[in-house]
């Protein structure tokens, strides 16, 4: 197997812009769609289209089995203990939100803390400061130091025994660096603090094993695992899931429904409430079994390949990435003299997609002093000529502006 | 100068110069490097358009009822683009922006550069052109209103609300000094049409004043209030600057200034 391959499952990479070749380097925005999620979600929107869970007919037995095998095969790829603590969710962002409103109702009180890092996307950040507005809670920040990592030591002092919760992401999605969630879990879980992980950017580049990890939450998307937009994850222990209160009230979510009183489904019924994204979320599958075939050892070479040309020629030229010891092959990075902007704007019309701005996460650009960046983020499908190609372009840009 | 549609046309031939899309950017790279300098101390948050990509900053003033711009941006080609908008818009008359379509930046294809998914300035720096020129048309038409022949039965009619738009000013304080706005001198002019809308030009004691939009609105505000009153325009000059001859005798005395100082 090799990159061309890969390249082939996905129609959208074969398209030009401009007149020129498109060279999608946004990958940490949203992944390209696989043709075989883009099929399947065809087949169950014109064939397979019926409500799960409830009726007996065939096209809702078939339906239900389509959504339900996506359980087990994300359940699978997780390596979570049971079926019933994988909730689906329409991303990353619902999947947080759902534990800052059930947990947070559940086991937040005034003058409780949640902490929080200071490389947190939006995302991660806001659903806690609405929580901690809610109950009177206080939202407390890890920092990073200049090369960009957490402080990991400096959370054992953070963690008092008001800290309910702490969110952290598995991967930022500006400064590309993994981060040693087992070690962060590992403190938090010695203070009886659980952990909540971000996974929106960690789950794409690695396997991930929640039970290894020991997280006591996992979210993420599938669109920036391939799969089809508006999908989910929630993974949540059984142990806080059973004792937080339902999210979003609804159809779905319940054993029976009286005036003088409801009780709610099991899980993770409890908090799947509403007719589901039905014809999308069994698209997870095709992500998962993609995600397997990255493994063929052929491929991680040339993959390999494109990475080290990449982190080789910017950190040459333009000082980037800051420590490279463990990250995903993601770059943001600043051009003295350039706005990132106006870099973004050129690419553009040479065809390449890139990324500039905040990228959702206002605290870290203020960190480290800027008013934005430009990110570039590989996936399997791009290949060394492309990222030949971007060096090339980038030059020329630079040029223009400087 | 040229009309509006003569400086329009000039940009639109200028860009047909150009084929490839390369050039067109080199070409407003260079406009944007040649932009006249906008002033460092006005490079202030009220002025300052925020997009998650560049940050425009946007400043106007108004001279013989044509409105001018100034503007600034961290980007080169939005500052370019920038540059495009002031050699058409800056110096007409408010009307005619307010009415403009500005269609023509998707005439020279720059309108992905607008695309409301950019979420960069651009796009909110010309809703602020126009929001500011129509509220300049607002104010002159009030202020046009005001200039009409009145009957000794519109006088009569008015008096009174004079009056009580004038109690309704004393309400507001300036936030430094313990005396209202009115008896301080701050308004220069008051008229009230025939529509029963109210037209006020004030000033500040100094240009920088920090409250200055507060206060703008408080009276704004307190003379809407009034019954009667239709509606309120609020205009704020520099010109003549504010000194202390302006003081009212019932605020020298307040302040323990000599009537004859």
């Amino acid at each position: 197997m090799n990159i061309q391959d890969i390249r082939n499952m996905f129609p959208a990479l074969s398209q030009t812009v401009y007149g020129k070749p498109l060279v999608y380097f946004d990958n940490a925005a949203t992944s390209q769609r696989l043709e075989s999620v883009v099929r399947r979600m065809d087949r169950l929107s014109l064939g397979t289209n019926a409500n799960i869970h409830r009726a007996v007919h065939k096209l809702a037995t078939e339906a239900t089995e389509e959504y339900e095998s996506t359980r087990d095969a994300v359940r699978d790829f997780l390596n979570a203990g049971s079926r019933e603590e994988i909730v689906f969710t329409s991303g990353t962002t619902a999947s947080i939100n759902l534990v800052a409103y059930s947990f947070g109702e559940t086991f937040v009180h005034e003058g409780d803390e949640i902490i929080v890092s200071e490389e947190e996307h939006h995302s991660n950040i806001v659903p806690w400061q609405l929580l901690c507005e809610r109950k009177g809670a206080i939202l407390k920040v890890l920092g990073i130091d200049d090369e960009g990592h957490l402080k990991v030591d400096d959370l054992k002092a953070l963690i008092t025994s008001r800290t309910k919760l702490a969110c952290i992401a598995h991967v930022s999605n500006v400064l590309g660096i993994v981060n040693p969630v087992k070690e962060i879990v590992n403190i938090c879980h010695s203070a009886s603090c659980p952990v909540l992980v971000d996974g929106a950017q960690g789950i794409v580049h690695q396997r991930v094993d929640v039970r290894d990890l020991d997280c006591d939450f996992y979210a993420f998307s599938g669109h920036k695992m391939y799969a089809a937009t508006g999908t989910g994850v929630l993974y949540g222990k059984k142990e806080w899931l059973d004792r937080m209160v339902p999210f979003m009230g609804g159809g779905e979510m319940i054993e029976t429904v009286k005036f003088s009183g409801t009780t709610y489904a099991p899980l993770p019924g409890k908090f799947e409430a509403g007719t589901q994204n039905i014809n999308a979320i069994p698209t997870l599958k095709d992500a998962i079994a993609f995600m397997g075939l990255l493994e063929d050892k052929e491929l991680q070479a040339e993959m390999k390949e494109v990475e080290q040309f990449l982190t080789r020629e910017l950190s040459l030229v333009y000082g980037v990435p800051r420590g490279t010891e463990k990250k995903i092959p993601l770059y943001s990075f600043v051009v003295k003299g350039a706005h990132h902007e106006d870099l973004a704007l050129i690419l553009d019309k040479m065809g390449i997609a890139v990324r500039s701005g905040q990228m959702c996460a206002e605290p870290l650009m203020d960190r480290f002093g800027v008013t934005g960046m430009v990110r570039v983020s590989i996936a399997p499908y791009n290949t060394l000529q492309e990222a030949e190609y971007f060096i090339k372009s980038l030059d020329k840009a630079v040029s223009m502006l400087v | 100068m040229k009309t509006l549609e003569e400086a329009k046309q000039a940009v639109i031939d200028d860009f047909s110069m150009y084929d490839e899309w390369l050039d067109k950017y080199e070409y407003l790279i260079e406009l944007g490097k040649n932009l006249e300098e906008y002033p460092e101390e006005s490079k202030t948050e009220d002025k300052l358009i925020k997009g998650c990509q560049s940050r425009v900053w946007l400043d106007s003033k108004v001279e013989d009822g044509k409105i001018w711009f100034k503007a600034d941006s961290d980007a080169i080609i939005t500052k370019g683009i920038i540059s495009l908008l002031i050699s058409v818009y800056s110096g007409r008359d408010p009307k005619e922006i307010a009415e403009d379509d500005f269609g023509f930046i998707s005439q020279i294809g720059l309108k992905e550069n607008l695309s409301p998914t950019r979420a960069n300035g651009l796009v909110s720096m010309i809703a602020r052109i126009k929001e500011l020129a129509a509220e300049m048309v607002k104010v002159e038409d009030t202020k046009s209103n005001g200039q009409e022949v009145l009957t000794a039965e519109d006088a009569a009619e008015l008096a009174p609300l004079y009056d009580n738009v004038v109690l309704a000013i004393k309400q507001v304080y300036d936030p430094e000094i313990p005396v209202n706005v009115y008896d301080l001198g701050l308004i220069y002019e008051l008229v009230i049409n025939k529509k029963h809308e109210a037209y006020i030009k004030m000033t500040f004691t100094a240009p920088t004043c920090p409250m200055a939009d507060e206060v703008l609105a408080e009276v704004k505000k307190s003379v809407a209030d009034v019954p009667g009153i239709t509606g309120c325009e609020v205009e704020l000059t520099f010109e003549p600057p504010w000194d202390q001859s302006m003081l009212s005798d019932e605020a020298r005395v307040e302040l323990g200034l000599d009537l004859n100082d």
